[in-house]
């Protein structure tokens, strides 16, 4: 058995897997995690693995923020874009493909081609197209997560810059008196509309689409219709990071 | 003598045939301790906060360090920023003088522009000359010290950085800028090589933060073409002072500086490039015409206020790294 971690900027992943699957399955709050299970030793971080309670394995394959900041001890760390690459052709089987990762904070743009990352995009300085961003619009249109992220049709129109600003933005909407699916299917749109540059340039007629927020539908299914491609969101989209890494345990490549 | 402050490369040989200092302001803002508060000593006299840190930088260094008599601004070839920047600082009683590089290299127009700053500096023709003769000396041993860094592998992107960019006001000294790069180029001559496997270019303005050269070495790689610093020490060795400065890539359209930066590559065997870019600067905008027109692996970086690669930048890089293994 081996264990990946993704040591996220919002949520640590952490899977323990082997060929055959993937046999248990962590997330944890980030600082959560570092409070709960990790201490500062000379080296880098210790985890500690047993109070993770989450039985034995071999080897631990980590990725993330840490890389070069953190250094779990006793690990191999390996570049985040490399774990997600080979996490999305594990769980997918594809080796030509662009991949879409939106995640807590990220979001990631990566053209692989023959299995290789051929170029990439990341957003910089704003986490408008981001979980967060999201999380933040849910609260303000009082409903979940999972029903924000499922309302495409008739989307209003948003300009959201900012996670922060968008939040009045909404509001101002709210009082112009629109209802809450168009409101979320506007808020969908929006996050497609921030993506779509990064998307075109590194375009591919295989979007493989991970991250937590590909655990909605809206947003899949507009990228797919608006440019005409297929989107494929693997059985795990949260956990690919973390299973890249496990996966480097017996792979070893690159 | 006066301390001119230069905002960019202008033609150095004019300022000094008129026996003034020539400093440039980039680099005493950027090797000052306190960089970021001069970035904020700005925005406190009201720059806005999305103007790029460098035009604040440059404003706060002539108003606070207090030693420049006048500034000599480059309004056209360089940056439309300049021209508000020389604004604000005449509005605090600074004196300036604009030089404009003409956008299409017409030599006529670009020698009058000589022709006035010579005049309004108080100098003539002979001397500038002298004074090329002396700097192309100068300027020849840069090129080596280039030369040793993509040929030879003896000198560090660091290293090579800084003594190109130093060309702009040969660190307003010319004898001891020609002295520090005699005892570099000796020191050199027994040197270990550098083993990097990644062989990177940089293009793009030079970097507001202070350890991208070394984060490229800890990671493996190293810089072994910089583009606009390189210009910046004008390697083309021509008999004519404004040839000179119509070769100089940096002040006019981005096709050229292509042609440039195509022929280095080859020649020097590069792996790919990292276009830097600073926040709100115009020239982000031609990151796309490079990504069109260079056939080589790009990553782009862009910083915004002095100081360290922020942990993003870095996970970009090592990506970026990843990817040209
Ligand atoms: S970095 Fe760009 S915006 Fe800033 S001074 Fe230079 S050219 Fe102007």
């Amino acid at each position: 058995m081996f264990c990946g971690i993704d040591l996220g900027s919002r949520s640590v992943k952490l899977v323990i897997m082997d060929q055959e699957g993937v046999n248990r399955s962590e997330i944890f709050e980030t600082v959560q995690f570092y409070r709960n299970y990790g201490q500062p030793g000379k080296n880098g971080l210790i985890v500690d693995f047993a109070s993770v309670g989450v039985g034995e394995f071999d080897k631990v394959v980590a990725t993330g923020y840490g890389r070069n900041t953190i250094n779990i001890v006793g690990a191999t760390v390996i570049a985040e874009l490399k774990a997600h690459v080979i996490g999305a052709m594990w769980q997918t089987g594809l080796n030509n493909f662009t991949l879409l990762d939106l995640g807590g904070q990220d979001s990631k743009v990566i053209k692989v081609r023959k299995g290789k990352m051929v170029d990439f995009a990341t957003n910089d300085k704003c986490a408008a197209s981001t979980g967060r961003y999201l999380e933040n619009m849910a609260t303000v249109l009082g409903i979940s997560l999972a029903e924000l992220s499922s309302y495409k049709e008739n989307p209003v129109e948003l300009s959201a810059t900012c996670a922060i600003f968008g939040e009045s933005e909404l509001i101002g909407r709210i009082v112009e008196g629109y209802s809450v699916p168009e409101l979320a299917a506007g808020v969908n749109y929006t996050i497609f509309k921030r993506i779509k540059p990064m998307l075109h340039s590194l375009a591919s007629e295989v979007i493989v689409f991970t991250g937590g927020v590909a655990l909605g539908k809206a947003i899949g299914q507009t990228i797919s219709s608006e440019l005409g491609v297929e989107v494929v969101v693997p059985k795990y989209p949260q956990l690919n990071g973390a299973i890249g890494c496990g996966v480097y345990s017996w792979e070893k490549r690159g | 003598m006066a301390n001119i402050g230069i905002t960019t490369t202008v033609p150095v040989e004019i300022i000094l045939a008129a026996e003034n200092v020539p400093v440039d302001l980039n680099n005493v803002f950027i090797t000052d301790k306190e960089a970021n508060r001069l970035v904020e000593g700005a925005e406190d006299a009201g720059y806005p906060r999305n103007i790029c840190g460098w035009i604040k930088g440059l404003y706060s260094v002539v108003v606070e360090r207090g030693n420049i008599d006048t500034v000599l601004a480059v309004t056209q070839g360089d940056c439309s920023n300049t021209h508000a920047l020389m604004e604000t600082l005449q509005l605090v009683g600074v004196e300036t003088i604009p030089f404009a590089y003409p956008f299409d290299r017409d030599y006529d127009l670009l020698k009058l522009q000589m022709d006035k700053l010579i005049t309004a500096l108080k100098t003539d023709w002979e001397q500038v000359m002298a004074v090329k003769k002396r700097l192309d000396g100068v300027r020849s041993k840069i090129a080596e010290m280039d030369r040793l860094t993509w040929q030879e592998n003896l000198v560090s992107g660091w290293d090579n950085h800084l003594f190109q960019v130093s060309c702009s006001d040969f660190n307003g000294n010319v004898n001891e800028f020609e002295q520090d790069i005699d005892q570099f180029l000796l020191k050199t001559k027994s040197a270990n090589e550098f083993t990097e496997d990644i062989r990177l270019g940089y293009i793009g303005v030079p970097p507001i933060f202070n350890d991208l050269y070394s984060h490229f070495e800890k990671m493996g790689a190293r810089v072994v073409f910089n583009e606009v610093q390189r210009q910046f020490a004008m390697p083309y060795q021509v008999e004519d002072l404004v040839e000179q400065y119509r070769l100089y890539t940096y002040p006019y359209g981005v096709f050229q500086r292509i042609e440039d930066i195509k022929g280095e590559i080859e020649k020097r065997n590069l792996d790919g490039i990292v276009h830097y870019v600073q926040s709100f600067c115009f020239r982000q905008i031609e990151d796309m015409i490079f990504r069109e027109k260079l056939d080589i692996p790009i990553l782009t970086i862009e910083g915004d206020k002095p100081g360290k690669l922020d942990a993003r930048t870095k996970l970009r890089m090592d990506s970026f790294l990843e990817m040209l293994r």
